[in-house]
């Protein structure tokens, strides 16, 4: 089963980064990222990129955008490419297959993030080091990590599901922005909070140890991860694959 | 034990029967044609037998499993070529044979072997590292079959595997599934509507419309079973010899096209009477030719006779 996880995630992987691209482009956006999360971003910062809030904003919400970005196209793109039964009529499990595309999607995110997060270290400490060696504080490296591990979780699970009903990847990707944007609609309604509300909130939050919030959201994400999941499973059935 | 046992398959989508009480018997080791006009059910029986669909009804066997229960068992010993190759067009050659080749376990060292030996009779082990996007139909077609024998199947499902392809590549990959299909010794489930194909791969053959099996057996038994001996006779004819000929109870049917005539008869071995006949009415005789019904007659007079039933 294991195997079988690893072997889905190396197709899509393979498929997404190494080859068929003629003209480079998933490469080249891909290095478009690089460099503009990795080196423009922190030599705007200087020395403050290291423990800046913007820099929290890019490990908790950009891997989010990344996987959304390839996920859309892990089942869609498959059946509208018609390769998807071909791939059902395989000895692979069904679980094998799902988890695998999800593992792609997860192990994208992730490995951007912190290809990222080491570019952005090297940047600063090249240009703004002034002599000592610049590092992230050891909780906001942590956060990075751990977070960029739920969040390309969050965004693989939603993008696997949206993916397995979606008739076609534009019809994904448009669900997927649809999702991003209920995602974000909380933070859009803070304002309608009666002020009094809101005071109580923020009173809360700044009175409350930040790294008990951050264990509270990562439970919180684990949680959502392993509830979209198991909907995955139980939605992924070869012969509703087959017919749709 | 058979490849492949059906007993009453039944599979019906919004109340239309797709497949219609489907026995049918398929031994090991050879190729079986399944043959039938489009939308006759072939490619939901290739579904059926491989589990991605379940029956309304009846049950089906293949290599000893149960399609229901045991669909797991039978994809692991089976290889598909299905309505669309399903290959990885971003993917080289390699890779999409690589991938089957991971799915089904088998080490590296197997893998890189296998591919060379696959890929070298059908001429395109040395353009292995290609992405296929730019490969003609034919190529990809022929790629998809080496995919699905990637991992030594002990039975293959070939969805109508030289459709859309041009007379030129159809023969060709004919050639290889022949040589493929000795070479390998697997058991192979054909479906086609092209009889050409059928009739030179195909040991046995199984003729299904509107989802129901009309006939099965060998070629051979299916042409005499169901069709007359024929007289291929080509020359000129005068006006009224196909009228006086009509008449000749040794003829069960007659047709002209242009300077042939096709006769089906009730008695081959006295076929010299209609020649004599002929010479007598004063036609100027080229060629004579015996033969039986090939088996696109055979299949077209089944596929009539059980659309002139239903009507």
């Amino acid at each position: 089963m294991i195997a079988d996880i690893f072997t889905v995630a190396w197709k899509e992987l393979r498929e997404m980064l190494v080859q068929g691209d003629p003209r480079g482009r998933s490469r080249l956006s891909l290095l478009l990222l690089v460099v503009i999360f990795g080196v423009v971003i922190p030599l705007q910062n200087g020395r403050d990129w290291t423990d800046s809030p913007i820099s929290v904003i890019i490990w908790g919400w950009m891997p989010f955008l990344w996987v959304s970005g390839i996920v859309a196209d892990s089942f869609a793109g498959e059946r509208e490419r018609h390769t998807l039964e071909s791939l059902l009529a395989t000895r692979l499990s069904d679980r094998a297959i799902l988890m695998g595309k999800f593992l792609a999607a997860l192990l994208y995110g992730c490995v951007l993030t912190w290809i990222i997060l080491l570019v952005s270290l090297i940047t600063v400490n090249v240009t703004s080091s002034g002599g000592g060696l610049l590092l992230f504080p050891l909780p906001l490296a942590a956060g990075a990590v751990i977070f960029s591990i739920l969040i390309s979780g969050l965004a693989a699970s939603i993008g696997v599901l949206v993916s397995l009903r979606a008739g076609s990847v534009r019809q994904a990707q448009q669900l997927m922005s649809i999702g991003m944007l209920v995602l974000f609609l909380p933070f859009m309604f803070l304002q309608f909070i009666p002020v009094e509300l809101r005071r109580s909130m923020v009173n809360f939050l700044s009175n409350t140890d930040p790294i008990q919030i951050a264990i509270l959201a990562a439970v919180g994400l684990i949680i959502l991860d392993g509830i979209l999941t198991v909907i995955g499973m139980s939605l992924f059935q070869r012969s509703k694959l087959i017919l749709d | 034990m058979d490849a492949i046992r059906t007993e009453n398959l039944t599979r019906s989508f919004d109340g239309r029967k797709a497949v219609d009480r489907l026995t049918l018997e398929v031994p090991r080791g050879i190729v079986f044609g399944f043959l039938g006009p489009n939308g006759s059910g072939k490619t939901t029986t290739i579904r059926l037998l491989l589990g991605l669909l379940d029956a309304d009804e009846g049950r089906a066997e293949v290599l000893g499993f149960d399609t229901r229960a045991k669909a797991d068992e039978v994809r692991k010993r089976s290889g598909a070529l299905l309505e669309f190759n399903g290959l990885y067009e971003r993917l080289s050659a390699a890779d999409n044979l690589d991938y089957y080749g991971r799915i089904w376990h088998m080490s590296k060292a197997e893998r890189d072997s296998r591919i060379k030996q696959l890929l070298t009779p059908l001429e395109l082990y040395d353009r292995r590292t290609e992405p296929i996007g730019r490969w003609s139909r034919g190529m990809k077609q022929k790629l998809a079959v080496a995919r699905t024998l990637m991992h030594q199947p002990e039975l293959v499902f070939l969805d109508e595997p030289t459709a859309g392809l041009d007379p030129v590549a159809s023969a060709a990959l004919r050639e290889d599934l022949e040589r493929l299909a000795m070479q390998e010794g697997v058991s192979i489930f054909l479906t086609t509507h092209n009889l050409a194909e059928a009739e030179k791969l195909c040991a046995q053959v199984g003729v299904i419309s509107r989802g129901q099996l009309l006939a099965v057996g060998s070629p051979e038994e299916l042409r005499s079973r169901t069709s007359a001996p024929r007289l291929y006779i080509t020359g000129r004819f005068a006006p009224q010899t196909l009228e006086q000929m009509k008449s000749n109870p040794l003829i069960q049917k007659i047709e002209q096209h242009n300077s042939r005539l096709v006769l089906d008869l009730n008695d081959m071995q006295r076929s010299h009477e209609i020649v004599t006949q002929l010479v007598q009415s004063g036609a100027q005789i080229d060629e004579v030719r015996k033969e039986k019904a090939d088996l696109e007659d055979v299949f077209l007079n089944l596929v009539d006779e059980d659309k002139r039933g239903e009507a």
